[in-house]
């Protein structure tokens, strides 16, 4: 059997046994769903009223394979505090917080990869001791504090920057994707897209600090280690130009643990978004979904912790999957 | 004469080896000795133990008891002042000494890493074990179970344990140590399976060494190392995660009990008239973890010296 269709093959029970554990958790929470929709002035009658009309009262194998054929059909119910679809917020919502992620990981990685090199190229020197009580700071500051910090420094007391939101509220642009830079472009409006970016810059440099940590030390090991291979040597005899070695035969192989460092970050990205959307009020899945809880807004928990959950597994497939392209060994094990 | 005599002797006649021979003394005698060496990890070493300290001493270290309902009226109508001579740290919106908030915080945050980390390895190791020693079906249940659970992304995790629970101290320590259980089991499940494979288990096997002594004494102690190192660093995670749970209103309602990330919660409103009430915890958060980190870094390389770059 192909590594592929292994790797997806195994994605069925994961994905079951993670719709199995979401549908214990919403009925195991206090108070239980109905007594969740209806609130706490509720009498038993009106409970129990809503418990037959939701199929409640059913046996929990009923309700969970009625919850599963209603997931196969995208129907996600409707929440409680917005009654909008949850569907619908999740489209909404789901690509702010991509947007984040994407712009965190966009900052970490330009700048980890780099840093980690130059690092391991000075050994020894100022700039690599640096590095390292730098990543070491990095790695120990929770994202919260840092997104308070950023906040208080560039945008409370400098004010160069917006401190909250994704647009200012004069910026009148459509919406049709909801990446907002890329409607911005879109709309073809160099104003939105300045104004979309200058929000973007210190949620993104908040979320993107642990991960440029990490980053950081593993491409500087990774480099280290590289750095003193036969191959390396050997290209340095035939008198291959300095700079292509570091290009072709260190930084392309040394890449490879970064890789898959880089993908173990996505779930720390998704994490660290809830603290990070509640700092700068970023209309996403983590404030929502914190409100969620907040609230006992049952559906929006069901349906988003799931959604998010999928996403998850998901680009962990992609990102395994990818490594086995980068290292064929992979695919072999 | 004894076989090491013999040793010695054939050897004798070869040239003499360069820098001083050790004898050989025992895995963790060899890490404890790289460690007291290594120089960021004597600090992180100090770094926790202060905090154990303040944590231990708070009562007598703190100004003041960390809430009361008399202080609110000192505030005179303003929030908040900042650093002065009665109040080093500055006073919160309620009125609360904030160093004395801080100080009693400690307490909180190593109690909940030191319960939550405990609570991990222990169900963690139990299960990895289990798995990693049996194999087969009870292997396949238990790591596909690890499987699904890891699915989950960790604080999304918690946070959805700390809803089922409620609120409150224990509540929180169970949760980020359950978080920790998949994480443990994987490790352990993982270097059982390595260990086993190596050599010098061959070479017990080979010279007819009983299988209980191997997994004790050549086993477990080598497939320990890193769930050791992890377990100090999860500990630094532990208090960020713990911190991450305050801050969004999911921790201790008890307000007798200061945490660092609970005291973070309401600042964000107060960024402007008294940043020093976001800064102070949250330097006391990153000054911890940093001492875990330290030690947990310099455990890795003492453990392994062949990782240090």
């Amino acid at each position: 059997m192909s590594y592929v269709t292994r790797r997806l093959l195994l994605l069925v029970p994961i994905l079951l046994g993670v719709s199995l554990l979401v549908f214990v958790w919403i009925r195991a929470l206090p108070g239980g769903p109905a007594q969740g929709l209806l609130g706490e002035r509720t009498t038993p009658e009106a409970v129990q009223a809503l418990e037959r009309q939701y199929g409640l009262n059913r046996p929990l194998y009923v309700q969970y394979g009625r919850y599963l054929d209603s997931l196969v059909h995208l129907q996600l119910g409707t929440s409680i505090t917005s009654r909008r679809p949850v569907a619908e917020e999740i489209r909404r919502r789901f690509p702010a917080t991509a947007e984040l992620a994407l712009a965190a990981m966009a900052v970490a990685v330009a700048a980890g990869i780099p840093l980690g090199f130059l690092a391991a190229k000075r050994h020894h020197r100022a700039f690599d001791q640096l590095s390292l009580v730098g990543s070491l700071l990095g790695i120990s500051i929770p994202v919260f504090f840092l997104a308070l910090l950023l906040k208080y420094l560039f945008a409370v007391r400098l004010g160069w920057l917006p401190s909250l939101g994704r647009l200012d509220v004069t910026t009148d642009i459509a919406h049709p994707t909801n990446f907002y830079t890329i409607d911005a472009v879109l709309a073809g409006s160099p104003a939105a897209l300045l104004d979309a970016l200058r929000h973007l810059v210190l949620p993104a440099i908040a979320l993107g600090t642990i991960p440029l940590a990490i980053i950081t030390r593993i491409t500087r090991a990774a480099v280290l280690d590289v750095m003193n291979e036969d191959y390396v040597r050997t290209a340095r005899a035939k008198g291959i130009a300095r700079r292509l070695v570091d290009r072709r035969h260190i930084l392309r192989n040394a890449l490879l643990p970064v890789s898959t460092v880089i993908g173990l970050q996505i779930g720390l990205l998704l994490s660290g978004a809830i603290l990070t959307e509640t700092v700068f009020a970023w209309g996403g899945m983590g404030t929502w979904i914190f409100d969620a809880v907040r609230f006992r807004d049952y559906p929006v928990l069901q349906g988003g912790i799931l959604f998010l959950v999928i996403v998850f597994v998901l680009v962990n497939l992609v990102v395994d999957l990818s490594y086995a392209l980068i290292d064929p060994r992979i695919r072999y094990r | 004469m004894s076989l090491s005599e013999a040793q010695a002797e054939s050897v004798g006649a070869a040239p003499p080896a360069a820098g001083p021979v050790h004898p050989p003394t025992g895995l963790w005698r060899d890490a404890w000795g790289r460690l007291r060496h290594n120089r960021s990890a004597v600090v992180g070493a100090a770094i926790i133990g202060l905090f154990v300290l303040i944590a231990v001493f708070a009562p007598l270290l703190a100004p003041e008891p960390p809430s009361s309902a008399t202080f609110l009226e000192r505030l005179g109508g303003r929030c908040c002042p900042g650093p002065s001579a009665a109040h080093w740290f500055g006073i919160d919106e309620l009125g609360r000494d904030e160093l004395s908030r801080i100080l009693y915080g400690a307490r909180t945050s190593l109690l909940i890493a030191v319960v939550s980390v405990s609570v991990g390895l222990t169900f963690g190791l139990l299960l990895g074990a289990l798995a990693g020693y049996l194999r087969g079906i009870a292997d396949t249940v238990v790591m596909r179970f690890v499987d699904i659970l890891l699915a989950f992304p960790s604080f999304l995790f918690a946070i959805g344990l700390v809803a089922l629970l409620g609120p409150g101290l224990v509540q929180i320590m169970v949760a980020i140590g359950v978080v920790n259980i998949p994480v443990f089991a994987r490790l352990l499940r993982g270097s059982m399976l390595a260990v086993r494979e190596s050599d010098y288990v061959l070479a017990a096997r080979s010279v007819g060494v009983p299988p209980h002594r191997i997994l004790l004494v050549h086993m477990l102690p080598n497939a320990l190392s890193p769930v050791i190192v992890a377990a100090t660093l999860a500990m630094a995670t532990a208090i960020i995660e713990a911190a991450g749970l305050g801050f969004l209103g999911l921790g201790n309602p008890d307000p007798s009990v200061p945490e660092w990330g609970t005291m973070l919660a309401n600042t964000p409103r107060f960024l402007q008239s008294a940043p020093h009430l976001a800064i102070l915890p949250g330097v006391a958060i990153v000054l911890s973890v940093l001492g875990f980190n330290l030690v947990g870094d310099g455990l890795r390389e003492a453990i392994d010296p062949k990782l240090r770059t």
